[in-house]
């Protein structure tokens, strides 16, 4: 067992920082809370090295078939660790934190990235139960953090009350899968499937459950009514991580689920099990999910809340990638995921920014913004970058992504379901572009200028918005790294 | 099937029992009200306070510490039942260290929960 | 010898029971009761399915995990629950109304 530790490192890495942060809550004043983000920052960012530096090691199960180790996992390592530096380097000067207690506030949210590295990682379904929960568990503390808010309270109840029913609907469905191959890991499950007919009713009701589980993280329908209401209540530097971390570690586990445990690999290549329809399942899973997310989207007045429908429609396109179900289509999900992140986190520090000076969260908040000055000219630009870059306009990085992943399903034969997706895309253009729209072509309701913010954010920002066109100009090297990741 | 009838029978004796006692002394008792006796009950002092006052938190706190740390003794029973064994077959130091790490990490919680006065009472 | 279709029909009833308390209640601390109930019918389900399954060991240890699990999610739950009473002066979910969707 001592063997399998170096697998871990990463995990081991975080772990140890999250308990250093507990210990130095207690014993540490008022005065220097200063210090949390940045041993937060470090931890994560060792985390990453360790990462690199594990990135050779052959695949394998460790830990007694709890855990595994493969490129995928090293990549979404990567993934969970940018998104948390980028979420601590947000929430570090964010005047809505104010109130909120620092310390504990960064404390959790690294333990949230250690829960989705270990739910990214995970095989055996107690892990993925257990590395689940404590993903939901952490973001219902961090979105009822705001003290003194009814919002952010009333937010918080319904994701716990949401969320609790969701896992426990995920925890029968994970019991009646158990009882029909009598194994608890995802490759037990496809031996069994593979030798073994087994009632075709039991099986769709339990994946039925457990993709309540796994739909309730990612938002997909019909497990969404939590999101618009959640990313409202939550304070907004919380919002911005919550619609990029966990979704990126609920997409893990669905990528190992299907891939892992409900297919099996022929001399063709992988194709689901053909006891159940499950393409006709997440194909309709995935449509729904997208129409509904781009259809609400449309006549939204709170920013935030289109921006939580706008995660909705994206999930729905990645869920496109399990109807897929090849090599492609793994690859796709990951760098939509990597460019997603930029986007999504740029698109929310600049309502962070714009929002903490001129205190408002509606659309309204844009008007006018290429007029409020010369940062807020630049801050335009970016916002435009992030908006175009959403909706999958070329040359920005948005663009490629959707490529990549159109061009999965288009290569496993499912003509229709692209199609539907591009008319998605197409529909969403309009309430991207309506934003841009408001910043250019309207007047500004009161006449006060945007001053430069803190340097963090400034810097974080305009690095995000190059990276995106970046990506859009010169893919190569990103698609390649991507292009080596297979499921173990 | 059959040895559960006796249970079945003491059950049904036990509520008809219990039943008829209190359908009888409700039926047949004298009726008289009187003030002392509608009063709520507090261990026989007089009632004081407002039963909807408000209290203070610190009840919770400490009703959730006991039910978390609780549940960490509720790991310890598998692992004992098994350490013997493991003992046996050589792999009682890994057995034992893996008990005690997870023993630590809860006890950072518990300096946490010190560190932040939340098992204080006054 | 008592099969395995009597353990799944009470903890289809204890699923069902749960799930309708959830849908039903409008107090918070009656619709985490609901959530238990739900945790609890897959839990004897899982000890079940492992007794019947050939003398399993994998369902027992998912269901130690799933009391210590139902525990913690009792606190986080009942402390957002003294968050909403502070907030709203009630705990009735109705009332909690101010994100409107």
């Amino acid at each position: 067992m001592k063997q399998d530790l170096i697998y871990f490192l990463p995990e081991l890495i975080v772990s140890i920082t999250v308990l250093f942060l507990f210990l130095l809550d207690c014993f540490i004043g008022k005065r220097s809370r200063r210090i949390f983000p940045v041993i937060a920052f470090i931890g994560i960012a060792a985390m990453m090295l360790a990462n690199k530096s594990s990135s050779p090691l052959p695949s394998a199960r460790f830990f007694s078939d709890m855990m595994v180790f493969d490129h995928v996992s090293v990549l979404f390592k990567y993934i969970f660790g940018l998104a948390g530096l980028i979420a601590i380097v947000i929430a570090n000067g964010s005047h809505e934190l104010e109130k909120v207690d620092k310390a504990n506030y960064f404390t959790l949210l690294t333990a949230l990235v250690l829960g989705m590295m270990l739910l990214a990682n995970a095989h055996h379904f107690l892990m993925i139960y257990l590395s689940l929960e404590m993903v939901s568990l952490l973001s219902y503390i961090l979105t009822g953090s705001l003290q003194g808010s009814r919002r952010s309270s009333e937010a918080s109840l319904k994701y716990v009350i949401y969320g609790g029913v969701a896992s426990g609907i995920m925890a029968y469905g994970i019991s009646i899968l158990y009882g029909l191959t009598g194994s608890m890991t995802l490759t037990g499950v496809a031996e069994f499937l593979r030798m073994n007919a087994v009632s075709k009713t039991a099986l769709y009701t339990s994946v039925l459950m457990i993709m309540a589980g796994f739909g309730f993280k990612v938002a997909s329908v019909p497990f969404h009514m939590w999101c618009p209401d959640v990313y409202e209540g939550a304070p907004t530097p919380f919002t911005a991580f919550l619609s990029v971390g966990p979704k990126a570690a609920g997409f893990a586990v669905l990528l190992r689920f299907f891939f892992g445990a409900l297919s099996q690999t022929t001399t063709s290549g992988i194709e689901p099990i053909k006891i159940i329809g499950l393409p006709a399942l997440l194909g309709g899973l995935s449509i729904a999910t997208m129409t509904l997310g781009n259809l609400a989207a449309l006549q939204q007045k709170s920013m935030k809340r289109l921006l939580a429908y706008s995660s909705i429609a994206h999930a729905g396109y990645m869920l496109l990638a399990l109807v897929a179900l090849n090599a492609e289509a793994v690859t796709g999900v990951i760098f939509y995921l990597s460019v997603y992140l930029l986007m999504n986190l740029g698109a929310f520090l600049v309502l962070i920014i714009v929002g903490d000076q001129l205190g408002s969260e509606d659309i309204s908040v844009f008007q006018g913004l290429s007029k409020r000055g010369p940062f807020a000219a630049l801050l335009s630009i970016v916002m435009t970058v992030f908006m175009f870059s959403l909706t999958g306009i070329p040359p920005m990085a948005g663009f490629i992504g959707k490529f990549y992943l159109f061009g999965s399903v288009i290569k496993s034969g499912h003509y229709t379901l692209a199609v539907i997706g591009m008319l998605n895309s197409v529909v969403s253009l309009y309430y991207y572009i309506r934003v841009v729209k408001i910043m250019y072509f309207d007047e500004p309701v009161d006449g006060r200028n945007l001053t430069t913010p803190m340097v963090s954010h400034a810097s974080t920002v305009f690095a995000l918005a190059l990276l995106t066109i970046y990506l859009g100009l010169f893919w190569n090297g990103l698609a390649n790294i991507v292009g080596q990741a297979k499921l173990f | 099937m059959n040895s559960y009838i006796p249970l079945l029978l003491l059950f049904l004796f036990g509520m008809i029992l219990a039943g008829a006692f209190l359908a009888l002394s409700h039926l047949l008792g004298p009726r008289r009200k009187s003030k002392d006796k509608n009063a709520s009950y507090e261990c026989g002092l007089e009632p004081s306070g407002n039963p909807h006052d408000r209290f203070s938190v610190k009840f919770y706190l400490v009703a959730m510490l006991f039910i978390l740390f609780d549940v960490e003794v509720v790991f310890l029973y598998p692992w004992a039942v098994q350490f013997k064994e493991a003992i046996q077959s050589g792999m009682g130091s890994f057995f034992f260290s893996e008990m005690i790490l997870f023993m630590v990490i809860l006890f950072v919680g518990l300096l946490y929960v010190y560190g932040r006065k939340a098992i204080e009472w006054e | 010898m008592i099969s395995i279709n009597s353990y799944l029909f009470v903890t289809v009833l204890l699923f069902c029971l749960g799930l309708y308390n959830v849908i039903t209640r409008s107090n918070a601390v009656g619709i985490l009761m609901g959530v238990e109930l739900i945790l609890n019918a897959a839990s004897l389900n899982m000890v079940a399915f492992a007794h019947f399954n050939g003398n399993l060991v994998g369902g027992g240890i998912f269901a130690l995990f799933l009391i210590v699990l139902a525990a913690a999610e009792a606190a986080v739950a009942l402390a957002i629950v003294v968050s909403i009473y502070r907030q709203f002066g009630t705990i009735d979910v109705e009332e909690a109304t101010n994100l409107k969707g």
